[in-house]
């Protein structure tokens, strides 16, 4: 014990709006590039959406315009133009329907990271790669 | 990987329980998981308890709390206090999700 | 002996999560261990002083004074206090405020995390 950890995984598995926790993941997720004012060691995030936390991923969201708060969508598109590796679970998007060309990218903003929609296996094996997990 | 899987409620999330693996799985039946362990809905145990490979835990508090005992347990399942779920996770399992 | 972090999001009244989390935390400190508790969420009700007891509602308070008393490190997020119009001079005594990269620092020098989730 006591050996330092920096890789977290979060992990959204409900859907949009409805609950706070999916955009409590996206900003705690965003927050791990200032932990360097707390520790020494660099904190590494990869997100993850599972279960109806697929349906997070989807693009033009208007929660702006409707209700006046941050869209996830928005949350997503920063996390990747800070490089963040994002994952979405291709069994539930297929399950429930969703084309690829629906969910959301970043490239307006310059990021070259996308999305990436990745077999339940894959996730898995992420989460063993990863040090913590933090279900949302 | 050594995982701890929290499953805290009687449905919801199943769909997301029955994918995840792991080397070694300790499920953890508490808050309204607990039912998981008592009930027998149209006469047959839960799924959730058909789980390869997993070693099922229930915590006593949340089981006494909803108004069941030990002796109504499955016996896939042990009977743990907070005591024996603390040494659990700080000792046998390395990472912690709650479902 | 190790540390273990615990995030939770639920709210006080209405939950039991934070029952179960304090619970675990107390237990987790008389065997020795490190415990840091970060509120989240609906999760910050925890960290406001002056809360009255009733036997219908959850009452933690005094288990938690208690448990600080014995080690036990609470962060409450700063941003989730303040859109519920809890200040700082509303918390209970020894309860930090601070956003949650705090939360994510501790968690990666933890040897356990539990992240509890909203229900």
């Amino acid at each position: 014990m006591g050996e330092l950890k920096n890789k977290i995984m979060f992990v959204v598995q409900r859907p949009p709006y409805k609950s706070e926790d999916p955009k409590l993941a996206l900003t705690h997720a965003l927050s791990s590039g200032v932990t360097s004012i707390h520790i020494d060691e660099e904190i590494v995030p990869t997100v993850a959406f599972i279960g109806d936390g697929v349906l997070n991923c989807i693009k033009d969201q208007k929660s702006m315009e409707a209700y006046g708060i941050t869209s996830n969508e928005r949350h997503i598109k920063n996390m990747l133009a800070t490089d963040t590796k994002t994952l979405v679970c291709k069994e539930d998007i297929e399950r429930l329907g969703i084309k690829e060309d629906r969910l959301i990218d970043a490239s307006d903003m310059g990021a070259e990271m996308t999305i990436k929609v990745v077999p339940f296996n894959e996730i898995l094996k992420e989460m063993e790669a990863n040090d913590h997990l933090m279900f949302f | 990987m050594r995982l701890a899987l929290f499953y805290s409620d009687l449905r919801g999330i199943e769909s997301i329980y029955n994918r995840i693996t792991a080397h070694e799985l300790g499920v953890f039946l508490v808050s309204n998981g607990i039912y998981h362990a008592v009930l027998k809905e149209n006469g047959k145990p839960s799924p959730i308890l058909d789980k390869k490979d997993a070693t099922f835990y229930i915590l006593k508090e949340d089981l006494e709390t909803r108004g069941f005992s030990d002796n109504e347990v499955d016996k896939r399942v042990k009977v743990i206090a907070y005591d024996d779920l603390v040494d659990l996770i700080m000792d046998k399992y390395e990472k912690l999700a709650w479902l | 002996m190790g540390t273990l972090s615990i995030g939770v999001f639920s709210s006080l009244v209405g939950s039991m999560n934070l029952d179960f989390a304090i619970r675990l935390a107390q237990t987790a400190i008389n065997k020795g261990h490190t415990v840091n508790l970060w509120l989240s969420g609906n999760a910050t009700t925890l960290s406001k002083d002056k809360q009255k007891e009733f036997k219908d509602y959850s009452h933690l308070d005094k288990i938690l004074r208690d448990l600080m008393g014995k080690g036990l490190s609470v962060v409450s997020c700063e941003a989730c206090n303040q859109s519920r119009g809890i200040q700082k001079e509303d918390l209970i005594g020894g309860i930090n405020r601070a956003s949650m990269d705090l939360y994510l620092a501790n968690s990666a020098q933890s040897d356990r995390v539990l992240h509890i989730g909203v229900e």
